[in-house]
């Protein structure tokens, strides 16, 4: 042994993903016999952190030491095998496997069971009773809910008796009475000497089982806070930063009539219905944290998805269901969230890219007239200054943020009162951010509505006139123009409404 | 129905077991004699190399990938024991049997590396395999090449009592059964149903495909002892004939083609149950023509009806 503290450190640990800086130079220590939250809203690095320590991903530079001894864990097996065990964010079953097969997969050699069938079964049954009342062993896990099949996931790590466990968002997916149980066993587990790192971002849970709680922002560690010292004020202010952000809000327009109208959407069978209302020229933001709804209800807007309630487009001449047609006569378009996913077609040209919704301008004699396209392009790409060599090249030849312009001009093209965006400014460089700002500003301006969903705080601030914030699929939060700020926004990601605006 | 259908569920061979079976009496009306004593054991040696080329289909099926190659390697096989190892005084039992079944697993490990290490499609790994083993069965062996008195003809006959086929069989169900006893199936089972689940949870997906590939390749190298048994002599021609038919098998067995679920029983039904409608419409006298489009669409069938009736509802992530 050396004259390090026992426990896993990670010291300076940075990583990089192409042109996004995960972690920069993160620092954790994590004591044996303590459970550790780690905080932040989204993209400050958590998981990235914790792919590191389950051996998903391998650091850039820093070190990882557990006891003092460095971990250079390649594969989940290497980090398991060192006696650090995860359970992920998504919650990983086999579905036609039985649930004992999935508590133990992985525990065995590629031949060689550790344990003999009749104490895997003792074993898995004993742990399961204990953090989600039993679940029966036989079954395909497939069957389960998915709180059970997270409990499997957990009882999955519990299982290999680990010295760090870590614990991903795992209450997310889990029911109240899995999660009360789940905090006995950890704390059980905490005396025994386990060191437990625990994410979540339910502020009610961060309070009551956190011995210590680490801050990350932007892939930076900002704080360590002790037990005694834990504020629900201090530790959004860390996660925020608020002190430095340049204040470049819009000046919101007069909104004209409404031009979208929601009633009674459910984006969860169990969720209270929701009634918006979109006017014209407005600029409206969705926030919250992954997974909380707001990617949804975007869809919804955009028609892709279909559910309870109803959404109307209003026009002079009547209410009309939208359709799944994007950008169609409707004049609603949406910009989806992953360009190479579901925008691009990478092996076409910028010209081929930005055309195809709308090529049936194009036609000349029921044929297609390639320089009209051209045409069109030039125009858009003038307004959008979108830089490019020439109108043929391949689109991967673009940066991402003018591929970004590119798309979202096929979507202007489609002639939009309504522009949904999924957003519009992920791994998009600072300078393009600020044009694409100004150009929503100025559509807006023209009276177009815009709707934007970000995870991105500060951009909502400073582009948006009111925020949805959603929690748990229902809208925790409106916040109006007056009310917006980095605190304000991020608080209400975290369950806490701030007196501004109730 | 309901507990029809959860059985089905419970067991996805069912449909063929059923199958089968209905084949089995219909069989037997066309031709009362079809099981009797004397014809046992040409019958089973018939449908040993069906039943094993299923069996060499499923391994790579189950591990979330699949094989197209294993009917070829298994002619392979057969011409090269025939063509080169007899020739060349390697005939015997003892020195042919290691080295066929060397070779064998040694191409299917190239078909799982190809996969699982150079990242290849598996359509696109076992296809170049497939031509590659044709190409090597003409080069060897063009025309058929008849074998000597030798060792295999054991297979097709019997021992003792027992009919020969019934050994060849056997010995892969064996291995199969061995592999089910260690945490080999588990690991190939969950691997094949989601892979991401298995990696993240520490099981070695590189080495299960690798191995997968490579088991069914030793199956095929059994298929191929099992198919020169009944020609005794090389056919390279019959590559085409059963370069799709274990497939077929094993898909009809109920084995998921999205991996994960299945089995070897599933394809030793599965074969049987082909074989049986290809021997029913044969003594019936329909043209032979006729017979492969009878495959097909006793495949398409099986296969929906497995795919929709009968999978079971499993509930889908939220997400």
């Amino acid at each position: 042994m050396n004259d390090q503290a026992p426990g896993l450190a990670l010291a300076g640990v940075s990583k990089r993903f192409g042109a996004t800086r995960a972690l920069i130079a993160a620092h954790l220590s994590l004591r044996p016999g303590e459970i550790h939250t780690l905080l932040g809203e989204n993209g400050s690095g958590k998981s990235t952190l914790v792919k590191i320590l389950g051996g998903v991903h391998s650091p850039d530079t820093g070190s990882v030491t557990l006891d003092g001894v460095p971990v250079n864990s390649r594969s989940p097996r290497e980090a398991i095998g060192l006696g650090i065990a995860v359970v992920f964010q998504e919650v990983l079953t086999a579905a036609s496997q039985s649930v004992l097969e999935n508590v133990w997969l992985g525990s065995d050699g590629t031949f060689r069971r550790r344990l003999g069938r009749s104490r895997q079964r003792a074993i898995a049954q004993d742990v399961l009773s204990k953090i989600s009342g039993g679940i029966p062993l036989d079954l395909p896990a497939g069957q389960l809910s998915l709180s059970q099949r997270q409990s499997v996931c957990i009882a999955r790590a519990l299982v290999r008796k680990p010295r760090v466990l870590i614990l991903d968002e795992s209450t997310a997916s889990l029911d109240v009475e899995s999660r009360d149980l789940l905090f006995v066993e950890l704390r059980r587990l905490k005396a025994e000497g386990t060191a437990i790192l625990f994410i979540s971002h339910r502020m009610d849970e961060v309070e009551e089982i956190s011995d210590r709680v680490t801050v990350l922002r932007s892939g930076r560690s900002v704080s360590t806070v002790e037990r005694s010292d834990l504020s629900v004020g201090r530790l959004i202010s860390d996660m925020t930063g608020s002190s430095g952000h340049d204040e470049t809000r819009r000046k919101p327009h007069d909104p004209g009539d409404v031009i979208l109208q929601v009633s009674g959407v459910r984006l969860s069978p169990a969720s209270a219905p929701m009634d918006f209302e979109l006017r014209a020229g407005e600029v409206v933001g969705l926030a919250g944290l992954e997974g909380h709804g707001q990617d949804q209800f975007i869809k919804r807007l955009a028609g892709l998805s279909a559910g309870s309630g109803s959404v109307v487009r209003l026009l002079p001449e009547g209410g009309r269901e939208l359709t799944e047609r994007n950008g169609d006569a409707l004049g609603v378009a949406y910009l989806p969230r992953e360009r190479r996913g579901e925008s691009l077609f990478e092996s076409m040209s910028i010209r081929e890219n930005f055309a195809l919704p709308t090529l049936r301008k194009d036609r000349r004699g029921g044929l297609l007239d390639s320089h009209k396209t051209a045409r069109r392009f030039e125009a858009f790409a003038r307004s959008l200054s979108i830089r490019f060599g020439a109108s043929q090249d391949a689109i991967s030849t673009l940066s991402g943020g003018n591929q970004q312009k590119v798309l979202l001009a096929r979507w202007l093209a489609t002639d939009p009162k309504v522009l949904l965006l999924n957003d519009p400014t992920r791994g998009v460089d600072i300078g393009t951010k600020r044009e694409i700002y100004a150009i929503l500003n100025r559509l807006s301006a023209q009276g177009m509505s815009i709707v934007v969903l970000s995870s991105e705080v500060d951009e909502l601030v400073d582009l948006v006139d009111r925020v949805l914030v959603f929690r748990d699929q229902e809208v925790f939060a409106q916040i109006p123009h007056s009310g917006l700020s980095t605190d304000s926004i991020v608080a209400a990601y975290f369950g806490q409404k701030s007196e501004v605006h109730t | 129905m309901n507990r029809v259908l959860t059985l089905f569920q419970r067991w996805p061979f069912a449909f063929a077991l059923l199958l089968a079976l209905v084949l089995l009496v219909l069989n037997l009306i066309v031709s009362p004699s079809f099981l009797s004593p004397a014809r046992l054991p040409g019958t089973l040696a018939t449908l040993a190399p069906f039943v094993l080329v299923g069996f060499a289909s499923t391994p790579s099926i189950l591990a979330g990938g699949i094989d197209i190659s294993v009917g070829p390697l298994a002619t392979f096989i057969n011409c090269l024991f025939v063509a080169i190892l007899i020739p060349a005084g390697l005939g015997d039992w003892h020195l042919a049997a290691p080295i066929i079944l060397a070779v064998a697993a040694g191409a299917g490990a190239v078909n799982g590396i190809l996969v699982a290490v150079v990242r290849l499609h598996p359509v696109v790994a076992t296809t170049g395999m497939l031509f590659l083993l044709v190409g090597l069965s003409l080069s060897i062996a063009q025309n058929p090449v008849a074998a000597p008195d030798n060792w295999t003809e054991v297979f097709a006959g019997g021992v003792g009592i027992v009919p020969g086929a019934l050994l060849t069989v056997g010995v892969a169900g064996l291995i199969w059964f061995a592999l089910r006893r260690t945490a080999f199936v588990s690991n190939l089972l969950a691997t094949g149903d989601s892979d991401v689940s298995a990696y993240g949870s520490g099981v070695n997906i590189k080495s299960i495909r690798i191995l997968a590939y490579t088991l069914g390749g030793l199956f095929a190298g059994i298929a191929g002892i099992a198919l020169t048994a009944l020609v005794q002599s090389s056919q390279s021609s019959l590559a085409s004939t059963y370069a799709l038919l274990g497939l077929a098998a094993a898909v009809l067995g109920g084995t998921s083609l999205a991996g994960g679920r299945g089995g070897l029983l599933g394809a030793l039904f599965g074969a049987v149950a082909i074989y049986l409608l290809q021997q029913l419409l044969t003594a019936s006298g329909v043209a032979p023509s006729l017979i492969q489009f009878a495959y097909g669409a006793v495949l398409v069938t099986g296969v929906v009806l497995g795919a929709t009736l009968l999978a079971p509802r499993m509930k889908r992530n939220p997400s």
